[in-house]
């Protein structure tokens, strides 16, 4: 009965994000969301509760404002969480993320198996994880498609570019895992009004030890190009026959 | 000794990061050192290759991951302080390079895709995505040593120079790692490599069930072009091989065609297959963002164009 801690991020949601004239990145309409694959990476943890017993707890580092991240997050299933917020946490390094998670698993719970996703959306950088199991101490697999627990050990099979890797660790371990683990339920009335009785418990910097200094500085941040004609066609038949007459004239036909 | 590493899991991955690596170690200047652990009859080779030397790591056991390489790794960069660390981009070495990179608390670039000196400041600048490839970061690492990560077929493979000499230095036996590999399933590659392509015909979720891939592969066929697929479709359905992902987290193409059927146009998709000559898209919603990245769009259901557009290309 494994008590399970999983990781999620908290992010802006990519698809409100624009192009400046100059090239700049434009946040005026984003709004925010849990990480995509981190929505399945709970829903993986909760299927293993609901399998062998044990509890879930949600975790992020955040913004305060996150509030909101983890009522969804609770929403999906897991018994409680742990919000750790500041509001210098907006910009944190994969390194010092994975400091932060590290510090409070270690000084204030006891858990068998930490589970995070594949990789945030915004950075995508696929550090957290592997980081996090390093400075747990805990063995580690990651790229993970299925985990069932024998005994005291996780069973996973992660994938590589030619095979998958079947892996037994000993507990506690840590595992990322892809998004074909279990895709992600949708929250209905009842479990958003259950998730606001489950217990959070809240963290600040004044809790913490000390955060490592970030390694990577960015200097510089630049919107993707994307400039295309964006003609529309309908289906009518005389369209569509215009449609394959540009295609000809661009010279993409063979 | 410092210099610039690289590590990689086979002979083009480690060929690609020599080029950059030999670069990097001229312009530094230092030298360029090369992880080898399976083909060890490669290290003349990776010499000629620009490698000043070449590091064997012990065999590990069949039952042991690369993970029992950390160790080995992060106490070799630990005595050597090097310069800079070039790792390949696959599953398994992403997890080594994180891990290694905490061990040594620094900092580690993610998929780099662009990484060069800047002579003026003497930095080492490196570019990867992020916002799932609608911008580009460029960062630069304060702590030893660099650390990156670069996808395979980032760089073009190093050419051999005739008369070049280097060492070898083989590492000490590893601990064993606390995780036990029980089995390795092999997967065959099932599908040709579609970076070639000139035209890609790529399914996405708006395809009803596997079956309807066939429509899409038809009109592949009508254009002379390769199928593939978007995330959905590939790793989490596996209606198609995986290998056929476009994308982020999949590959990245660059076809003179490329024609998109319920395909919704979300930019970690996009992202591979931005510099395609001519886009094209099939989606019955009109505001799905797809037309807003396609040179040419039919707005409707896919099961009434795709046919139509077969019966016209065929004319
Ligand atoms: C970190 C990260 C990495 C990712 N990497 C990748 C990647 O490498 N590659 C990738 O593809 N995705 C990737 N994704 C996922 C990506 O964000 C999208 O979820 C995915 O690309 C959507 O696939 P889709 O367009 O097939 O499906 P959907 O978004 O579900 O779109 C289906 C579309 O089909 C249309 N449609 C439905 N029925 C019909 C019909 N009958 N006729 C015509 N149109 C119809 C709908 O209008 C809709 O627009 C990644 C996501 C994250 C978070
Ligand atoms: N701020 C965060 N709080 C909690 N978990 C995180 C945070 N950032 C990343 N993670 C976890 O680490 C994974 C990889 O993130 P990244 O290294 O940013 O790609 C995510 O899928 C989450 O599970």
């Amino acid at each position: 009965m494994p008590d399970i801690v999983v990781c999620f991020k908290w992010v802006v949601d990519e698809a409100y994000i624009r192009r400046t004239s100059s090239g700049d990145l434009d946040f005026t309409s984003v709004d925010y969301k849990i990480s995509e694959y981190d929505r399945n990476a709970i829903e993986a943890a909760v299927r293993l509760r609901d399998a062998y017993g044990g509890s879930v707890t949600a975790m992020t580092v955040s913004v305060p404002e996150a509030t909101k991240g983890i009522k969804d997050a609770l929403s999906r299933g897991p018994d409680n969480a742990v919000f750790i917020a500041d509001p210098s946490f907006r910009d944190l390094e994969s390194s010092q993320t994975a400091a932060i998670l590290g510090g409070v698993i270690k000084s204030r719970m006891s858990c068998q198996l930490v589970i995070c996703g594949e990789g945030s959306g915004d950075f995508y950088a696929q550090q957290v994880g592997p980081r996090l199991a390093e400075i747990l101490g805990i063995p580690c697999a990651t790229y993970v498609q299925k985990i069932t627990i024998d005994g005291g050990q996780v069973i996973a099979e992660r994938k590589a570019e030619d095979f998958v890797e079947v892996v037994a660790m000993p507990m506690p371990a840590l595992v990322t895992v892809l998004p074909d683990i279990g895709t992600p339920r949708i929250p209905g009335v009842k479990d958003t009004l259950m998730a606001s009785k489950k217990p959070v418990v809240t963290l600040g910097k004044g809790d913490l030890e000390r955060i490592p200094e970030a390694s990577l500085k960015t200097v510089g941040m630049k919107a993707s190009r994307m400039e295309r004609e964006c003609e529309k066609f309908t289906v009518d038949t005389a369209d569509i026959a215009r449609f394959v007459g540009a295609l000809q004239r661009k010279g993409v036909l063979r | 000794m410092p210099g610039v590493w690289v590590l990689a899991e086979n002979r083009s991955q480690t060929l690609e990061l020599l080029t950059i690596g030999r670069f990097m170690a001229g312009k530094i200047g230092t030298s360029l050192s090369v992880f080898l652990c399976q083909d060890r009859e490669s290290a003349g080779d990776y010499m000629a290759c620009g490698a000043d030397e070449v590091l064997l790591l012990p065999e590990i056991a069949k039952d042991q991951s690369l993970d029992a390489y950390i160790p080995i790794l992060s106490e070799e960069a630990g005595k050597a302080d090097p310069d800079l660390f070039l790792i390949a981009s696959t599953f398994r070495l992403k997890e080594i390079a994180a891990r290694v990179a905490t061990r040594l608390n620094t900092g580690l670039c993610s998929d780099c895709i662009k990484i060069y000196f800047n002579d003026r400041s003497g930095a080492v600048e490196m570019e990867r995505l992020m916002y799932g490839g609608a911008a580009v970061q460029r960062v630069v690492c304060q702590s030893r040593p660099i650390m990156v990560t670069v996808p395979p077929r980032t760089f073009e493979p190093a050419g051999t120079e005739s008369g070049r000499k280097g060492q070898i230095r083989s590492l000490k036996e590893s601990p064993r790692s606390a995780g036990r590999v029980l089995e390795r399933k092999r997967r065959e590659r099932e599908s040709k490599d579609i970076r070639e392509a000139k035209v890609v015909v790529c399914v996405g979720r708006g395809v009803e069930k596997k079956e309807d891939i066939a429509l899409a592969r038809e009109l592949a066929e009508v254009l002379r072009g390769e199928i593939a697929g978007t995330r959905p479709v590939t790793e989490e359905l596996h209606w198609l091989p995986e290998e056929l992902c476009i994308g982020l987290s999949g590959i990245q193409i660059k076809p003179e065609l490329y024609v998109g059927i319920g395909v919704s146009g979300q930019i970690q998709h996009v992202t591979g297959f931005r510099d395609a000559k001519v886009i094209c898209a099939v989606n019955k919603d009109a505001n799905a963002p797809i037309f807003g990245v396609a040179d040419m769009g039919i707005v409707g259901d896919l099961y009434d164009v795709v046919p139509k557009l077969i019966n016209e290309l065929k004319k």
